[in-house]
């Protein structure tokens, strides 16, 4: 998990720093910010400074406890206990993620309140044990402040032990820089893409649920870099992925064929 | 891929066609564009063949003869006026009548205006930047003193189009009385962009705008707001007058008069003579259905009294709206008769279902293939519910509330956020408007039904109603809940009214329309459909809102904003007391049979 390469992450302000010094002091993160802007590329990049193994687990509303701590399953005639992802991180003292942390259903969030305070404990009722958190284990959870307004599910004794790092899109100069080493295109392909970004990003009413993303940046680019016409990666990795609504796909084609030039030009 | 493409193309693309107004399609597709660029939500309209660009705040108009490249231009520079702040009431107070002087502002202030929104503009806007001119000016405030002076300045490109401050300013006028947007984004005033369409013909700056600020001005004066004036003077001005007051049957033919422009397209429906005007109603929409109503002085129903006619709105009745996202009122509407369940003999799950297990193993010793369906799984019970969302646009609606809003702007926003939030819970939800001009003519708009997508097209229609005419409450409540019986295809439903609780029409006054609509309701509950009433920003009095809703679940509601913290109970209050009805109707309905087949037989 932590060898090879670490994750290209390119930091806007100081929450390299911050991460580091949560982790060393033990504390929670939660990691605010929209979908698509880095935070799982953050994390990873961190695990691999930090120099700990990663846990992912993104959440959904169907995710029950026993996803996370582990269950009992029957082979032949006996039973055996599986761990779950939080369990196993909890053991080898990793770095577990939860990802979208408040799209859980609040009985599952109840099982990170002991782990995220300063217990650091996690019970396991089916097993009867309460396990401490190995060290180097640190708990990590996300949301989307656009979904969630605030973190509503988790008690405020909880929220108070957590360390809060924000995140957004990059400025434009970064972005440019992240999109060019992700896709693997020229700068100035790079820029043009970041520049239509820009603009869908100040749409605020247009029937839009999410903005265009560091991500879906991205993967036009790498359409392009493949040798897809960039109007054609633009439509199919922009347009496409943001809306179902035809009024609004109009649009948004309007703005790709204004924005990205057509052909070498 | 290399060929620009015109829009029947992408009507072709999509399969789909292009909403909005067929004539305006071809620039219409440049909306997000300029909204983009003018960092808030613009309109696109064809300004005229010839016409220079200019915009009114809400909505650019551009020549949609000229090349498409100019298109892209005018918009870009119109955007970026108004995201420069160039266009603000302040500076556009001092330019007056002087066109002359408009001109110079637009030769300076353009450039600034593009140069600062430089990082944002397509390549094509950009290169019309003159970066000496553009840097000459710090804001728009020095623009103007530049354009004041006397030094020789050229004229502006002909991509620069114009200003109008007048148009501008009546078009503010209108949107400034309001308080700040409960939870959405700054808009066009609700009336701007299609007063300013309809006569496009006359382009100048011309007197109608004084006359139609003038009547505007009186309905909302101190003394005609909201008070008995008010309501008197908006009754005479509205589409239609009265006649026969409070009489029976056929007194209520609506005669429409000429209205000025402020009650938007109403004014548009042919003028009809009395006695010819039932026929003319029934050519408009033939399928129209007839309900009964309740006589509460005879104390029996009136047979097939109200004609409802169902219809979608006009082509030109669409403008956008901010939707509220509906995510604060999800979480309330979420526990609505949702609950954990724990399946039994589940595939997987999160324990282990001990007499499933046990069969399992007997099988498996007994020599047959065991049964691998051994957990326990808690399971979201499916949500069954539709809702249909009947909403109010009557006359009285459009009256301004406490906070400035008028009560239709609270009451269509928290239809936008109920629709969106019971949508992405998964449920079934339909929402329809509702008028009325006497007991032939009851209107119902659909905005989006059962099967229909929530997509812009429900914005925009939405967004494009306007209040008018008055409120046949009982024939709307019968007609919607024969919609969401018939349609719903759910065996929890729940009639969600958004009115002011003003029940009045042509003879439909007083405890007369207050009986009837209470007894539309208690119809509709005893079929075990739930019902909740809410007045979102009307600031009705609860008694007289009791008299309307009876005992159905009502409240009224003084803001959007506190919509979330009450919807939750109310709406389980109605679910519960539908379901309490339904039970004991079926009851009675038994008891009845029983009882005709004891007398048959005896």
């Amino acid at each position: 998990m932590t060898t090879g390469a670490r994750p290209y992450y390119v930091p806007v302000g100081d929450e390299e720093q911050v991460f580091t010094a949560a982790f060393r002091q033990e504390m929670s993160l939660v990691l605010k910010g929209p979908t698509g802007c880095g935070k799982t590329r953050f994390v990873e990049a961190m695990a691999h400074d930090l120099d700990r193994p990663l846990v992912t687990v993104s959440c959904h509303d169907d995710l029950t406890t026993a996803d996370l701590v582990g269950r009992f399953l029957l082979q032949g005639g006996e039973t055996r206990w599986v761990d779950g992802p939080l369990t196993r991180a909890v053991r080898e003292g990793a770095i577990c993620y939860l990802d979208e942390v408040v799209e859980a259903r609040q009985d599952t969030t109840v099982v990170i309140h002991p782990l995220a305070d300063h217990r650091r404990q996690l019970p396991i009722d089916r097993l009867g044990v309460v396990l401490d958190a190995a060290p180097g284990f640190c708990l990590v959870v996300s949301y989307n402040p656009g979904y969630q307004s605030v973190l509503k599910d988790l008690k405020d004794s909880t929220r108070q032990r957590m360390v809060a790092i924000e995140l957004s899109f990059p400025p434009p100069d970064v972005e440019e820089k992240i999109v060019a080493h992700e896709a693997g295109v020229e700068p100035e392909e790079a820029a043009r893409f970041v520049q239509l970004g820009q603009a869908i990003r100040r749409l605020e009413s247009a029937g839009l649920r999410e903005v265009a993303s560091t991500r879906v940046l991205i993967a036009a680019g790498r359409l392009v870099a493949e040798g897809l016409p960039r109007r054609a990666a633009a439509r199919a990795a922009i347009a496409g992925p943001l809306t179902d609504d035809p009024v609004v796909t109009a649009g948004l084609v309007e703005m790709i064929d204004v924005y990205l030039p057509d052909g070498d030009g | 891929m290399t060929a620009r493409r015109e829009p029947h193309q992408y009507e072709q693309i999509l399969g789909l066609p292009l909403d909005g107004t067929a004539g305006d399609a071809g620039v219409d597709r440049l909306r997000l564009l300029a909204s983009a660029i003018g960092g808030r939500t613009l309109e696109v309209a064809d300004g005229g063949a010839g016409e220079p660009a200019w915009t009114d705040g809400a909505t650019v108009f551009v020549d949609a003869g000229s090349t498409p490249t100019e298109q892209v231009r005018m918009v870009g520079v119109q955007a970026s006026l108004l995201a420069a702040g160039s266009l603000e009431p302040h500076v556009v107070r001092r330019l007056g009548r002087r066109s002359a002087l408009a001109r110079r502002y637009l030769s300076v202030e353009g450039h600034r205006a593009l140069a600062a929104n430089e990082e944002l503009l397509p390549a094509v806007v950009r290169a019309l930047i003159d970066p000496a001119v553009g840097t000459t000016a710090e804001g728009a405030e020095d623009s103007l003193a530049i354009a004041r002076g006397g030094q020789a300045l050229d004229a502006p490109p002909a991509a620069f189009g114009t200003i109008r401050p007048r148009r501008l300013l009546a078009a503010l006028d209108r949107a400034e009385p309001r308080g700040p947007a409960p939870g959405e984004a700054p808009r066009p005033a609700a009336g701007a962009a299609r007063t300013d369409l309809d006569d496009l013909a006359s382009l100048d700056d011309a007197e109608e705008d004084d006359d139609e600020r003038s009547v505007g001005h009186l309905l909302s004066s101190p003394v005609g707001g909201g008070g008995l004036l008010g309501r008197l003077l908006r009754r005479l001005v509205s589409p239609t007058r009265e006649r026969g007051r409070g009489g029976p049957a056929g007194a209520d033919a609506p005669t429409h008069v000429g209205r000025a422009r402020s009650d938007g397209r109403r004014g548009g429906v042919p003028a009809r003579g009395a006695p010819e005007a039932l026929d003319a109603t029934d050519l408009f929409a033939p399928q129209g259905r007839t309900y009964p109503e309740w006589d509460a002085n005879r104390r029996r129903y009136r047979a097939d009294w109200c004609t409802v006619h169902e219809r979608d709105p006009r082509p030109g009745d669409l403008a956008p709206m901010a939707m509220p996202d509906g995510r604060a009122l999800r979480r309330p509407l979420a526990r609505l008769g949702t609950g954990l369940s724990r399946t039994r003999r589940r595939p997987q799950g999160d324990d282990i279902d001990i007499d499933a297990a046990v069969e399992a193993r007997v099988e498996a010793l007994a020599g047959s293939p065991p049964d691998e369906a051994v957990y326990l799984e808690s399971l979201r019970l499916r949500r069954d519910l539709a809702v249909l969302v009947l909403l109010d646009v009557s006359g009285s609606a459009a009256e301004p509330g406490p906070s400035g809003w008028t009560v239709h702007e609270h009451q269509r926003w928290a239809a936008a956020a109920l629709t969106t939030a019971l949508h992405d819970l998964g449920d079934r939800v339909a929402l329809y408007a509702f008028n009325s001009q006497g007991r032939r003519a009851v209107h119902i708009t659909r905005v989006k039904r059962f099967d229909d997508r929530l997509d812009g097209r429900v914005v925009r229609r939405l967004g494009g109603l306007v209040p008018a005419a008055y409120t046949r409450l009982g024939a709307a409540i019968r007609h919607g809940a024969t919609v969401l019986e018939e349609q719903g295809g759910t065996s929890r439903r729940l009639l969600l009214v958004l009115s002011d609780g003003f029940a009045y029409d042509h003879g439909y006054e007083g405890p007369y329309g207050e009986g009837d609509a209470r007894r539309a309701l208690a119809e509709v509950r005893r079929r075990g459909t739930g019902c909740l009433c809410l007045s979102v920003g009307a600031g009705t009095d609860p008694a007289a809102l009791r008299r309307v809703f009876g005992t159905a679940a009502h409240a009224t509601v003084p803001t959007p904003e506190q919509l979330p913290g009450l919807i939750g109970p109310l709406m389980h209050a109605a679910l519960q007391s539908a379901e309490a009805q339904r039970r004991v109707y079926q009851r009675k309905e038994r008891t009845r049979v029983r009882v005709a087949l004891d007398r048959r037989m005896s």
